[in-house]
């Protein structure tokens, strides 16, 4: 499948859940779980929960703010951001000398999120429509990069390591949680559209992710592996949620 | 978006400088307006505070 097709495949798909979160839609990969309990078995606390409840569609697979260990004043860059749920948790944790930025290629989700932003006063949170393998972003301007669930959907995966790895400062973190595959796919499993949505269809192999990550220039620590997501959310489909951090 | 963020924006297609035109402003917030290249001239809206940056 082309690139181009795979994008509009997960544009479509998460501008369709955007549309009808609120209404407990949510990927079709998760079943009859809620958001809340997806949130919770993927490590939110109830107070992060509460906090942005809006914001929560139940489309993660970790909490990439708790792993970050975020300091006031810090530029957080948020790759996918959905409809903001990592986002404002991050806000609050830069505080008002810190700035968070989401960026997701989806209009919806990013309509959404400025909405949710507007309506509970949050100063120090913005979003941008743009590509996660194209960042409107200035070189070296970010200190922490966080994604949820997110890299998967990109076609090329070693360009989005590549941008991240261009705007973070020398000293910069990045913090991922997504889907990898511990055993191959079928053709057909690949170029079904709503396992692409569904975080399953474009996932790489997990070794070759973590080449990815090293062929962009970074070096890495893998903090995590939940294997059981996959019977939880995934119906039993040889995969993981990988948490790892990454450095220059 | 805050003319502050500017700063740390750059063109998605050619990571060039971006010059802000403001069309309507509310409270520090830009509401509607463009950003145009100085580098590759490509330009790029901003529709109800959200810009666009897509790259083209």
């Amino acid at each position: 499948m082309k690139d181009k097709d795979v994008k509009k495949i997960v544009k479509d798909s998460y501008s369709e859940i955007a549309k009808k979160s609120g209404n407990g839609g949510s990927c079709g990969c998760c079943g009859s779980q809620s958001e809340i309990d997806i949130a919770k078995s993927i490590g939110y606390s109830d107070e992060e929960i509460a906090t942005a409840s809006e914001a929560n569609l139940g489309l993660g697979c970790g909490n990439p703010t708790a792993l970050a260990n975020l300091n006031p004043g810090d530029i957080v860059l948020d790759l996918g951001s959905g409809a903001g749920f990592d986002a404002f948790l991050a806000a609050k944790k830069v505080g008002e000398s810190g700035k968070v930025i989401g960026v997701d290629m989806t209009d919806e989700m990013i309509g959404k999120a400025r909405e949710i932003a507007k309506r509970y006063g949050y100063k120090n949170v913005e979003f941008r429509l743009g590509d996660i393998d194209n960042l409107p972003i200035e070189s070296e301007s970010i200190s922490v990069i966080i994604s949820n669930c997110v890299i998967n959907l990109a076609p090329d995966k070693l360009k989005v390591f590549k941008e991240a790895y261009r705007v973070l400062t020398k000293n910069g973190r990045m913090y991922v949680s997504d889907i990898v595959l511990l055993g191959k796919l079928s053709e057909e499993q690949k170029n079904n559209a709503e396992l692409i949505a569904g975080c399953v269809g474009g996932a790489m192999l997990k070794d070759d992710y973590l080449k990815a990550i090293t062929g962009a220039g970074f070096k890495y620590r893998i903090l995590d592996e939940d294997t059981d997501i996959s019977n939880r959310q995934y119906q039993g489909i040889n995969l993981e949620s990988l948490k790892v951090e990454l450095y220059k | 978006m805050k003319k502050e963020m500017l700063d740390i924006l750059c063109c998605p297609t050619c990571k060039g400088d971006l010059e802000l035109e403001i069309k309507k402003e509310d409270e520090g917030e830009i509401i509607e307006g463009s950003f145009t290249c100085k580098k590759c001239n490509c330009t790029y809206s901003i529709d109800e505070g959200i810009p666009n940056l897509l790259p083209k």
